[in-house]
């Protein structure tokens, strides 16, 4: 009896290290754990932003992920109070709602207007989880305030009902053969030599990681076709001339007071120029984006939808 | 004495057909009660007393997958033990044999009670769901319940009849173990194909539901790498959990003839468990492979997405086995005479199986936060970035096995002293060697000729003929290590033929991975493929000669079972716990990468348990799993261990 009470003690052991690790790794990756919460409440609200709500793909909160596609939202309730008197709104929260049902009505300086309608396909939240989300947006930076969230409750839709139909392409295409031509660097011109996609590629241009949930075909198509419709905010080209008179164009991978450095296309490959402060006589961001605008004569029809279908995929 | 037998037999039988007519019985009320509420509304979801119905499902079923990999992976070592028992006329092995049938006897009536239970919460919590399952598959789910009489009835037979066929009839017994396995594997498929149905679906419409061929919708893409994975993975669950069970009770026993019992019963499932772990990464890998083949989007929340930080759980999981399993073998060594000449091996391979866990564990993203990464100055760390990619974890989980399969190899020849030369074998031997040696090389030409004519473009090719050439280099290998072995030296073959397969599959396929990965990612896919051949090609030759190599061999000393450190009884256990919470994580990542779909991409699950729950709610759910699975089958042992206590006293 003795020895299964040893045993069962050297199992609980174990047990508690595997459980140990779940929450250590939960912190790690964003998540809120504790177990399912439910209702409106920060707690709830915490584990949709970096779950199922996918808001974590493009903010960050702090140094909490590494998104920077949209804002970061650290200490977001004062920020939302100081727009909403900009916006003659009511109150932060009010800026808030806006933010989430109308997100294209006000876009933060600097940042561009991608943010999907979280209540439409493919993230579907509901109206009790939209509320849960903005009690704990609320709680970056002030309180939560459950009984003014339920007052703005009509404003909030419910999830849509309208029946998620996949994109489909005209054309029959197979999104691995769209992840092939994505990776093949042996075109004349190479998705991944300036995008990554979990982890893989280079950072030249924004990270494509899980780009399917966040972005509808449409905006994907235009963003291929017409690249500079819709820059990224962080990713705008540069035009740099230096004082001997050399002008190149390019974006910037890093600037501090010591350097400048630059990512030049060289006929279709990427170059690291770096320029120290002296050498810099103007620097000017551009309306053009540095990616090439030819897409739609360097890719056949199968390639582009096999290409758009793959990012899709990416969810 | 026979009466006992005899009523226990009917009780267990009336158990098992109670079972399948109580879920008959509930199948057809649920259908009666669904088509009469097709009048009022369609009842979707319902919750259990007021518990999430997800969370229910998700227990009972996690309990009774658990349950069904015992009584389908003993049986598989069970007969295999049998029949080295009648061929080397050895009687402890039909010991052996039969007190892994008498736990899984046990074991079996709780399986079939917790499937009952599994079918009333799925009817009765999802009743849309399981009526559109039911008019799928309703077909097999006849056949399901057939196969399981006849299951229920080898397995009965097969325990019942030990003694009745010992002395004649002992290779009819051995057929109905046999039966007993063939039933039981196919009861499996059937019932995975309900489940990668869900993952896969084909043979319907995906817009209106309708059925197009019931042979596609069983037959689906993600049929056969399950079918695979969950099989070897069964083998690896029993004979961890067989061994938990000789751990406790070689830790209570009283005497030397018990302790030497249970010592050796523990050995037996320590080295059924590990032999099956290590063709297990292997499946899975291919099971991964066809996930992302199936569907990208599922891929990609997998390895990239939501699910991708539980596969750093999984490999301290898989960590845990391996170190475990080394673990259980070095100090095993205490008790064999001789063994101390192989001791300093053992620090060596454990620095590589723990630097192969740490590359294992390194993630390629690290969670850094804006001022770590403005010190490093990107994303990525300048060192362990390396690690995190597939090139240096499929050459590391590699490592890992070789390492492994070497421990396994100093641990047979532990008291092995002078060999024979391998002339004195005989022809069967050299024919044996022969066989394998071909098989292993056939299987590796068709795959280097698969690869010659893969139609990809000639840029991209080009990276693929590397890795034909490393599989011409190790049938070369194979071929002259069976030469030496001919010329009487194995040992030296041995040595020469892990050596090529380390510098192929661990030093050159990890150096050329970070080159494929660079200039043409498709190729990786192949070049795992390659590492996995050639390593498996290196274990089946490798076991096989160190067969014969020791056949006969001088012995330097005995085999003192029962005089082993307490301390490995505990590594026994470590790896029971470790492999039933690998299989209660895996159950999690497969089932959830559906994400919000009951049917993946055509019926969506809009309960209010249709969200992703975080790491930490699943290390609980999963926690509570372990401890109930565990609980149970102590208590299931603990009964069938009655009647040999009543048996004792009587004596």
């Amino acid at each position: 009896m003795a020895s299964f009470g040893k045993s069962v003690i050297f199992t609980l052991l174990v047990l508690g290290f595997f459980v140990y690790v779940c929450f250590y790794v939960t912190g790690l990756s964003g998540g809120s754990g504790g177990g399912e919460a439910k209702g409106v409440n920060p707690e709830a609200g915490e584990q949709i932003f970096w779950g199922d709500g996918q808001c974590s793909t493009c903010h960050s909160i702090g140094s909490q992920g590494s998104a920077t596609r949209g804002p970061n939202q650290e200490g977001l309730a004062a920020k939302a109070e100081e727009r909403a008197k900009e916006r003659g709104l009511s109150s932060g929260l009010e800026y808030l709602i806006e933010s989430i049902v109308t997100p294209g009505e006000y876009v933060v300086q600097g940042f561009d207007n991608i943010m999907p309608k979280v209540y439409e396909a493919p993230i579907l939240l509901g109206r009790e989880q939209i509320m849960a989300v903005l009690s704990y947006l609320q709680t970056l930076g002030g309180d939560a305030d459950i009984a003014a969230i339920n007052k703005f409750k009509d404003k909030i839709p419910e999830a849509s009902k309208k029946k998620v139909i996949p994109f489909v392409p005209p054309i029959e295409v197979d999104p691995a053969e769209g992840e092939k031509i994505f990776f093949d660097d042996t075109r004349e011109v190479t998705c991944s030599k300036c995008h990554m996609v979990g982890g893989k590629g280079a950072k030249v241009g924004p990270d494509l990681t899980g780009i399917g949930a966040v972005q509808t075909p449409q905006y994907l198509i235009e963003s291929i076709l017409k690249p500079s419709q819709v820059i990224v905010n962080g990713f705008e080209t540069m035009y740099l001339i230096t004082t001997d008179g050399m002008a190149y164009n390019g974006i910037v991978q890093s600037q501090t007071e010591e350097e400048v450095v630059l990512l030049v296309d060289e006929e279709g490959e990427i170059a690291e120029y770096v320029f120290y402060p002296d050498e810099i006589e103007q620097m000017q961001k551009q309306d053009i984006s540095i990616m090439p605008g030819n897409f739609g004569d360097l890719l056949t029809t199968k390639e582009f939808y096999g290409i758009l279908s793959y990012l899709l995929s990416l969810k | 004495m026979n009466k006992d037998i005899g009523s226990l037999f009917k009780g267990k039988i009336a158990i098992a057909i109670f079972s399948f007519l109580f879920v008959v019985m509930f199948q057809v009320i649920a259908s009666h009660g669904v088509h009469a509420q097709e009048a009022d509304e369609m009842v979707q979801y319902r919750n259990f007393f007021g518990i999430d119905a997800r969370l229910v499902v998700w227990i009972v079923s996690e309990l009774h997958l658990m349950f069904a990999a015992f009584v389908l992976g003993v049986p598989m070592f069970a007969v295999t033990v049998e029949i080295i028992g009648a061929k080397s006329g050895d009687i402890r092995f039909d010991n052996l044999a039969r007190e892994f049938t008498k736990l899984l006897s046990a074991a079996f009536a709780t399986t079939a009670a917790m499937g009952g239970l599994l079918a009333f919460c799925l009817y009765g919590l999802y009743p849309g769901f399981m009526r559109y399952m039911t008019d799928v598959f309703h077909p097999i789910m006849f056949v399901y319940a057939l196969l399981f009489f006849a299951e229920a009835f080898c397995l009965y037979g097969y325990y019942y009849s030990w003694d009745i066929l010992k002395e004649k009839g002992k290779w009819f017994h051995i057929f109905l173990g046999i039966m007993l396995n063939v039933f039981g594997t196919t009861l499996m498929f059937l019932a995975n194909s309900w489940a990668t149905f869900m993952m896969s679906p084909s043979g319907i419409d995906l817009e209106t539901g309708a059925l197009t061929s019931l042979h596609a919708a069983f037959e689906n893409f993600l049929w056969m790498p399950v079918n695979i994975h969950r099989l070897i993975a069964n083998v690896a669950f029993g004979g961890f959990v067989v061994g938990a069970y000789a751990a406790v009770k070689f830790m209570g026993a009283k005497s030397d003839e018990d302790k030497a019992h249970y010592d050796w019963m523990g050995y037996i499932g320590n080295f059924i468990g590990l032999a099956a772990l290590i063709p297990l990464p292997f499946a899975g890998y291919y099971l991964g492979r066809e996930i992302y083949s199936a569907s990208p989007v599922m891929g990609n929340i997998m390895m990239g997405g939501a699910f991708s930080w539980t596969f750093i759980i999984q490999a301290i999981l898989i960590g845990m086995l391996f170190i475990g399993g080394n673990y259980y073998l070095w100090n095993g060594m205490d008790r064999i005479e001789g063994a101390e000449r192989y001791r300093k091996f053992i620090i060596f391979i454990n620095v590589i199986i723990f630097f192969c866990f740490a590359v294992w564990l390194t993630p390629h993203n690290l969670p850094l936060s804006g001022e770590e990464r403005a010190l490093i100055g990107e994303q990525y760390h300048p060192f362990s970035k390396f690690f995190g990619v597939m090139a240096a974890k499929n050459a590391v989980v590699n490592l890992l096995i070789l390492s492994t399969f070497f421990s396994f190899l100093i641990y047979r020849r532990a008291n092995k002293g002078e060999i024979l030369p391998f002339s004195k074998h005989g022809n069967s031997a050299r024919i044996a060697l022969i066989i394998t040696a071909g098989l292993t090389i056939l299987y590796l030409v068709w795959y280097a000729l698969g690869l010659s004519h893969l139609e990809l473009e000639a840029d991209v090719k080009q990276y693929v003929s590397p890795l034909i050439k490393c599989l011409i280099i190790q049938i070369t290998a194979i071929v002259i290590t069976i030469l030496l072995t001919f010329s009487n030296r194995g040992k030296f073959a041995q040595v020469f033929l892990l050596i090529v397969t380390s510098l192929i599959a661990v030093v050159y396929l990890a150096y050329y991975g970070f080159v494929v990965m660079e200039k043409a990612n498709m190729v990786l896919r192949f070049l795992s493929v390659t590492q996995v051949s050639v390593v498996i090609s290196c274990l089946i030759v490798t076991a096989v000669l160190d067969v014969f190599i020791f056949k006969n061999a001088k012995e330097v000393g005995q085999i003192r079972w029962g005089k082993i450190p307490l301390r490995s009884q505990y590594a026994l256990l470590l790896l029971c716990v470790a492999i039933v919470t690998l299989m209660g994580l895996m159950g999690f990542i497969r089932s959830g990468l559906r994400m919000n779909w009951h049917i993946y991409g055509y019926m969506q699950d809009t309960s209010d348990g249709a969200f992703t729950p975080s790491i930490a709610y699943m290390g609980w759910t999963t926690t509570l799993i372990v401890v109930l699975f565990l609980a149970l089958v102590s208590f299931v042992f603990w009964l069938a261990g009655l009647g040999e206590k009543k048996k004792e006293k009587t004596a």
